[in-house]
Formats: C-alpha cells, structure tokens, sequence
C-alpha cells in the first residue's frame, strides 16, 4: 500500500494525495494498493508547482487495523515533533492518530520510494 | 552594543523589499522551485519536516532587551510562542509560513535584525565568547573584531559564493567558550611581550562527517592586519578549495590535504599581495571599538550583603549561585547564565514569555544585554550581587531557574528528526531521557563538569564529536541507533572524541551513560572531571562496562 504525501508551498504543512487536491490529515489521504495509478497521481502532482513542493510516494504498513508509513521519519511527518506533542497534527488525537504513533518498525531509508538521496 | 548606521537599514529594507516579491513570484508560478530554493535559504528560510523554518541571524550571540522582546512577537504571532536557540547562537523558528515570511523580515528590520547570511556558502554568523566585555580573563573584547568581520564580509561579492560555509569564531580568553579550533578559522586574542594586539590564527578545523581539529598557520597575527590575513585565507581557499565534491568542500578538507605548512605558505603569498590595502583602518576599528565601551558600571563593594544572606537563607539560590553565576571583571557584579536546559524539556527552546521574562530582566538588571551561548543557553554578562537573588527569583518563576549550567543535563541537542529533513534519528528525546534520568542535582553535582553533545546526523550540528560524551544518531536498518563517542573538548584542549563501539538502540542509551559515569565515579582520582579520568584511563574500562551486557 502507497500514499503520496508532499509540504504545501505556502505554509510548509505536510499534506496527502486525495483524488486531486490534498488533504492535512494522513487519515484521509488516498491509499494505492497498486502502483500504476500511484505513479499517476505522482505524475499529476509534481504538475502542480505552486501548490505543492516535493511530491512522493511512501509506503505503508498495518498498524492496529488501519494504515501508517513504514517509515518512521513519514510517521513524525504525518503526526508532528515527539518532543512537543501538542504541536503539530497530532495535536488532534483520536483513534488514527493513535494508530500512527503505535506503529513499529522505522526506516527513513525505505520509507519514500524512489528515494533520491536529497542534500 | 553596537548600533546599526542609515546604510546597515537601507541595506535591510531593500533585500526584505527584494524578498517579498521573490515570495509573490514563487506563489504565481513565475518562478520555479529550483530557481526560488537559493533564494529563500540566502534569507535563511529552510523547508523543514512539518513546515519553513528561519534561521534568524544574532550576531556573534549578542542582543538588547528590544530585540529579544521583537523575537519573543514574532514567536508568538508567527511561530507557536517559543523559538528554538542553537549552537550557532542563532535562533530558528521552527513552524513559519512562507507567505508570512516577508512580513516577518520587516518585522526583524524595524530592529535591526535579518537572516542574511544564515545559510549559503558565506560567511556565517561569527561565534564569540557569551561572556565578552564581562569576564575578567580576557585580553580584549572578542566583539570588537566579530563585529569589524560581520560588517566586513556582510554580503562581501567575492566571498558570497565560497565553495562551501565559513564559520569564524573568536576567543579572548584563556577558557575558550566559542569551540574556536572546530571552526574554519578561529582567532585566540594575544598579547606579545611588547604588548601588541594579535591573533593566533587557526585555520581547518569543524565537524561533520570529516572532524578536525584545527591546526595553527600563525602564532601571532598583528591585530591591525587581521583583515588583510583573513583576505588571503578566503582567497586561497576561493582558488583551491573543491567545488567538485560537497563532502570535500569545506576549507579542513584543503588544508589537510596540503598539509599545515603548505597551506600557511600559500596564504602568506597571498597576503603579500593583498597588502595593507586589504586592512581597516585603525580609526574604524576605533569607531566599533567605541560602541561596546559604554558600559556604566558602578564601583561597587565586592561583598554583597544582599547576596550572601540569600545564599545561606535559600538553598534553591544557593545551588543557582554555585552552578550559574560566574566571575566579573568588575567587583560587585557577576555573570549569569540562564539554563535553557529545563529538566525534561527541548535543549535550546524558550517560550515566547520566557523570552520576554529575560529581556525585561536585562532591562532592569543587566545594562540592556543579552547573549547567547553555543551551549544553547542565554547569559545576562552584567548583573549586580546584590541584584542576583531576585534575578534568579524571576527567572525560576518562569521555569528558567534550572541550576546546571555545565553539569550532566545541560546537553547540546540539534532538532534531530523531530524537524530536520537530513536527520537519521532523534536528539532531543535521547537529551530529555538523560536529563530526566540526572535529575537529581545533588548528583548531577557530584558529577561535576559532564559535556554531552547529541546530534541526529554526521553533519554534527548538535557537536557531538567534542562532546566529552558525544551522541549520534544513525539509521541502523530503519531503527534509530546511537553511537557514542568519549574524550572529545570544545574547550581550549579541543579533541575529537573516539567512538566507544557499535551504536545501541535508542532504549539503552540512558542506560549505557549511567554506567559511563558510574565508571567514572569508580575511576576518578581527586577532583578529576569525566574528562581528565577518561583521558587517563582511556576507553577501556569504559568500553567494557557498557558492552559488559550484550556479550
Ligand atoms: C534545516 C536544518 C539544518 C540543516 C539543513 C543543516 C545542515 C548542515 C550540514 C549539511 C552540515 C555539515 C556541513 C559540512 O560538513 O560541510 C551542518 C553542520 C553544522 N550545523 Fe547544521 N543544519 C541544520 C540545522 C542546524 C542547527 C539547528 C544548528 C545548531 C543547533 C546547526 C549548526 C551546525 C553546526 C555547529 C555544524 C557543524 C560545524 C560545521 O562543520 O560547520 N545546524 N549543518
Ligand atoms: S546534525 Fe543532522 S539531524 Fe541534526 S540538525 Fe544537523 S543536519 Fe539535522
């Protein structure tokens, strides 16, 4: 399973892929369970230069019945710094948030697809 | 300190004027992300993990009481009310918004403050030791000269593209607080015998994935010619440093290569040839001089009997007194450093509020001065004994009273991958974890002196290779592992530290510093710091109690 994630130009705040806009909370973002149309909505974003920076795809894991990023740098994305939990989009709570941050096994090296070694 | 001319804010209200319509031009589409990316990070604003961060410039780590209230405003309206400090006595705030960028640029112009020059391959911020104008060892005032070079190389055409970052730091005393050999340059203040003014110049030194100790090109520098000197060093490296390759970019790499003597050789040529022509004149250095020699300081007793009854009347004062107040030049005063090392919270942060706790302190306390130190924690340099009780008073109301200042939990921690997109692994959490562990400040005491440096990634920012216990953090199969490293010194007896052996999980490092310094306690002959017993006893009985477990 895949979502595609990037940092919104104007503010900086992570986002997800959702049939064609984007959305802040990783819960809602769109989930490919096969590549081809993954690449696709890749395609599509990187189309979108004044919306979106740096657009890519992630790979996911089961974590308590719902999905999270295999990675554990996409988790901190997708929730906010572990050392100010009231920051960020964890700040919200609940279930799928709960989920995030009880997901196990971390990579920053596997996590995006396509890594291409950023400086 | 010293104050801005009608030039130094022409030059500002242009280039935050030239921003905002870089910024309108991003947003439209006009110009791409490839084009706009050197432009945002030549004003300092990074793109983070969760949004912008700006890198806001304090030069050589000094302040007035206006401009950390102005920060402490702008945290507030356009962070989430705190700021982050960093070793490179810079502050970052880590939630900004493109879009508000341009105002907040104003908002650091109307008093005197911007981001130029906090990223590129410039000339950075000049680190000088926080306790300048204020400690009674040093030779001459440190900021004099880092504020002739800030003014110097401040968007200087020939060293605005270097092949890599410069870093310059300056000491001018015997107790070096600027980490001056780890630098691209560092400058030591000497007197000859005939007491001329000069530099001991050391050239090549940093960190990163490459650390070096910097060696030294000159003993002894005459201070009127430093600028021509400096010329010859960027010159030499301008020619030979390697554009080609990032990791062999920075100026260490080159004078290693070409050895000490070499690398001396070809800077004298060129010094040759720069002349005095490339020197300020005296009357300029005079004029800066003038700026920081306004201090009104009163001839006070040395004894203070306000103070020494607060010392035995209240032990919390007592204990702050004994770990955060440091000698002055001037009797009846003392220095005070400000922990931003709160047991358990982030290393560096303050809130909005604690900003403004302090800055008001230095307004009615402290001559209007604020500094801060590449420990990531803040200094009043001019605070009178009998003053000091309710300093600390206030500070402790507002949770900055924490009374470690060089003891075991004031740790150096970068932002590690809680924010940084180069991070391997977490820092702060492993700095709160120690912390928490040491909180205890009879025995962070008994410790005694105890560096630890933490960084989420080779790049080093967190200094973890001069850490007398340094931290890494790296990426072991997706897992956050650290490294550690023992014997390295910041200090005057710089060292790179020795990795102990492989790296352990996160959950065992407290564990694993615990046991460091149980051998120590074990190992420690007289009033030796961690340090000095390492050193000493080298890593061996070290290494054997962390690793005891997992054979
Ligand atoms: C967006 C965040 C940051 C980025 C992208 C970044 C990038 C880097 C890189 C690439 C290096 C290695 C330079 C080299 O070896 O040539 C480095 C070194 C360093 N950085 Fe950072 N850094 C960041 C944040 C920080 C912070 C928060 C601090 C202060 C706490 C800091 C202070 C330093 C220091 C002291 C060094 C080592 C000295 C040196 O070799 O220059 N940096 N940084
Ligand atoms: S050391 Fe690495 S993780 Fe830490 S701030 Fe620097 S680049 Fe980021």
């Amino acid at each position: 399973m895949k979502a595609l994630t990037a940092n919104r130009l104007s503010d900086g705040e992570v986002v997800f892929w959702k049939a064609g806009t984007w959305v802040e909370r990783f819960a809602e973002a769109e989930l490919f369970s096969v590549d081809e149309p993954a690449i696709l909505a890749e395609g599509q974003a990187k189309s979108q230069p004044t919306v979106v920076v740096d657009a890519y795809l992630i790979d996911l894991i089961e974590s308590e019945g719902l999905w999270a990023p295999v990675s554990y740098r996409e988790r901190i994305r997708a929730l906010g710094p572990t050392n100010h939990i009231h920051h960020g989009k964890q700040a919200e709570g609940g279930d799928a948030i709960l989920a995030l941050q009880h997901a196990h096994g971390a990579a920053r090296s596997s996590g995006r697809v396509n890594l291409i070694k950023r400086k | 300190m010293y104050q801005y001319d009608s030039l130094d804010r022409d030059i500002l209200a242009d280039r935050s004027a030239e921003f905002r319509d870089q910024v309108a031009r991003r947003l439209s589409g006009e110009i791409t992300e490839e084009h706009f990316k050197p432009v945002r990070l030549m004003n300092g604003l990074y793109l983070q993990l969760h949004a912008y961060m700006l890198r806001v410039a304090i030069p050589y780590g000094s302040m007035n009481a206006k401009q950390l209230h102005k920060l402490a405003d702008i945290g507030r309206r356009y962070d989430k009310g705190y700021g982050h400090f960093t070793t490179r006595t810079n502050l970052q705030f880590h939630w900004i918004k493109l879009a508000d960028t341009p105002d907040i640029l104003d908002e650091l112009a109307s008093i005197d403050m911007h981001a130029i020059q906090t990223s590129g391959n410039c000339i950075r911020n000049v680190t000088a030791d926080p306790y300048a104008g204020a400690t009674a060892d040093e030779i001459d005032d440190p900021r004099v000269w880092s504020e002739a070079i800030r003014q110097w190389s401040s968007l200087h055409p020939e060293f605005s593209f270097l092949p890599r970052k410069f870093k310059i730091a300056i000491t001018a005393s015997a107790k070096d607080r600027t980490v001056a050999k780890a630098h691209d340059i560092g400058l030591m203040v000497r007197r000859a015998r005939d007491g001329t003014l000069g530099f001991e110049v050391i050239v090549g030194g940093g960190m990163g994935r490459t650390p070096f100790i910097g060696p030294t090109i000159r003993e002894f520098l005459p201070a009127h010619r430093l600028f021509s000197y400096l010329e010859a060093i960027l010159r030499v490296y301008n020619r030979h440093g390697r554009r080609d390759n990032i990791y062999k970019a920075r100026i260490k790499i080159l004078v290693s290569a070409l050895g000490r003597e070499a690398f001396a050789r070809e800077v004298e040529e060129e010094w040759s040839k720069v002349g005095e022509a490339g020197d300020l004149p005296d009357t300029e250095i005079a004029r800066i001089r003038g700026a920081f020699s306004r201090k009104a300081f009163e001839t006070l007793p040395a004894q203070s009997e306000v103070y020494d009854a607060a010392v035995s009347a209240d032990p919390g004062f007592a204990r702050f007194a004994r770990n955060n107040l440091k000698p002055h030049k001037r009797q009846g005063y003392t220095i005070v450093e400000i922990s931003l090392k709160g047991i358990g919270e982030t290393p560096g942060d303050a809130t909005s509020d604690q900003m403004d706790v302090v800055a008001d302190l230095a307004e009615r306390f402290g001559q209007d001065d604020v500094r801060v130190t590449h420990e990531q924690n803040l200094v009043l340099p001019h605070v009178k004994l009998d003053d000091a009780p309710e300093v600390y008073r206030a500070l402790a109301a507002a949770g900055l009273g924490t009374p470690n200042i060089n003891l075991i939990s004031d740790i150096i921690a970068c932002p590690g991958l809680d924010y940084c997109a180069l991070a391997n692994a977490r820092a702060i959490i492993v700095a709160q974890d120690i912390a928490r562990r040491f909180a205890d400040q009879d025995r962070a005491e008994q410790v005694g002196e105890l560096k630890i440096k933490i960084s989420g990634c080779i790049n080093a920012c967190g200094h973890h290779h001069v850490g007398h216990i340094g931290i890494l953090g790296v990426d072991k199969k997706g897992e956050e592992f650290y490294q550690l490293t023992l014997g390295g010194s910041g200090a005057e007896d710089a060292a790179i530290g020795k990795i102990l052996g492989p790296a352990l999980p996160l959950d065992r490092v407290t564990d694993a510093i615990d046991t460091l310094v149980d051998v120590y306690l074990r190992e420690r002959q007289g009033d030796e710091r961690f340090l000095d017993t390492y050193r000493r006893t080298g890593d061996a009985p070290f290494k054997e109690a962390v690793y005891a477990e997992t054979h």
